[in-house]
């Protein structure tokens, strides 16, 4: 029996995370998870605390949903498990869904499953300006890593251990999504996408906002252009941490 | 002599006294901070350059001339190329430094959450 484990970023999340939490117990009861919470301001890291069946990872700042995945990365790593999904804590992502992504995962076809909005048969509507953004940002990721993804900020992803042994190491800082898929094609990992459909946010906020649109899609690219000159080496273990001279 | 008159070598003399005042003080500043503990040797050279710099300009005007003569400036504009050039110098480094120091608390922080959830788990064994 493979180990799973569900990792949920969290931040600001106290009026859904309780219910995401029992959602994905009840959907997927085999699962454990683990909910990393990002320097919130409210009791969202109370409330895990007092959940049963839910491991608190608690940042004791915000560092962005990018050093928080990190997290639960390193601890996947860390506790050994053979997969990792990743699914955001507002009740968007379609948890009846957790068991099909992993088990694209685990059939051995893929490395990393993506749940995308954009494949047909979806009920999700972003603004216009991040359906721009997302799809300009997401055609020109799909090009570089060969196609076959068309929703490349989906954060409703499961991976198997190469996947997330390669995160625990590095990982994108802010928007990290994109980025990440680069990152896994350059490792020659093979990234699959399969339809869900996507529901409304249950409360909380948005962790993008309206003008940070430009800058997301600026940031991306630039990231993205860079990360191509960017010589990788055969992947080390995660816990070697490079040893940097002390000033 | 008038603090406005220039020199044989074609300098105002306030510009040299000011160039040499301004070293000086930028030398002391640099050695204190050291002292005290509010600046590390490391970044106190790059300030100790610059007033090296200055220094040398202040003692030797001619440094001034033979540069705006190779650039083709005005030898006013020489300085604050050189200044801005050289202050671009010390942001982007700075910016690098920023970066390797976030990159730090980011693993710092990603470690004490890992290290307490493992502590939460070991007391709740104990009870």
């Amino acid at each position: 029996m493979p180990r799973v484990v569900v990792l949920i970023p969290a931040y600001n999340e106290r009026a859904t995370i309780a219910s995401v939490v029992h959602q994905i117990r009840d959907a997927a009861p085999g699962y454990d998870i683990a909910v990393i919470n990002d320097g919130s301001r409210d009791d969202t890291a109370a409330i895990v605390a007092g959940l049963d069946g839910a491991v608190l990872l608690d940042l004791p700042c915000n560092l962005g949903i990018g050093g928080a995945m990190q997290t639960g990365y390193i601890y996947a790593l860390r506790q050994g498990y053979d997969i990792a999904v990743q699914c955001d804590a507002d009740g968007q992502h379609p948890v009846d869904q957790l068991e099909r992504l992993v088990g694209r995962v685990l059939d051995g076809t893929a490395d990393v499953v993506i749940g995308s909005r954009y494949v047909a048969d979806t009920g999700y509507q972003p603004s216009f300006v991040r359906r721009l953004g997302k799809s300009l940002l997401s055609r020109w990721v799909d090009a570089l890593i060969g196609g076959g993804v068309t929703d490349t900020t989906s954060g409703f992803r499961a991976m198997n251990s190469r996947a997330f042994s390669i995160f625990a190491h590095s990982y994108p800082e802010d928007y990290p999504e994109p980025e990440a898929l680069v990152i896994l094609h350059r490792h020659g990992l093979r990234v699959a996408e399969i339809p869900v459909r996507m529901l409304p946010r249950q409360g909380g906020e948005s962790s993008i906002r309206p003008h940070s649109a430009l800058y997301y899609m600026v940031k991306v690219a630039l990231a993205i252009f860079i990360d191509l000159f960017r010589h990788y080496r055969p992947h080390t273990h995660p816990d070697a941490e490079q040893h940097e001279e002390q000033s | 002599m008038d603090a406005n008159s220039i020199g044989q070598d074609g300098f105002y003399l306030v510009h040299r006294v000011g160039l040499l005042f301004a070293s000086v003080l930028l030398v002391v500043a640099v050695l204190e901070l050291v002292r005290r503990g509010y600046l590390k040797e490391r970044y106190a050279l790059l300030w100790l350059f610059a007033s090296g710099a200055c220094l040398l300009l202040g003692l030797f005007p001619q440094l001034i001339v033979y540069l705006s003569n190779t650039f083709g400036f005005q030898y006013l504009a020489t300085v604050y190329v050189f200044s801005f050039l050289f202050l671009i110098a010390i942001v982007l480094a700075f910016s690098v430094v920023i970066t390797q120091l976030s990159e730090r608390s980011r693993t710092l922080a990603q470690e004490l959450a890992l290290l307490e959830q493992r502590l939460r788990l070991l007391e709740k064994e104990r009870r």
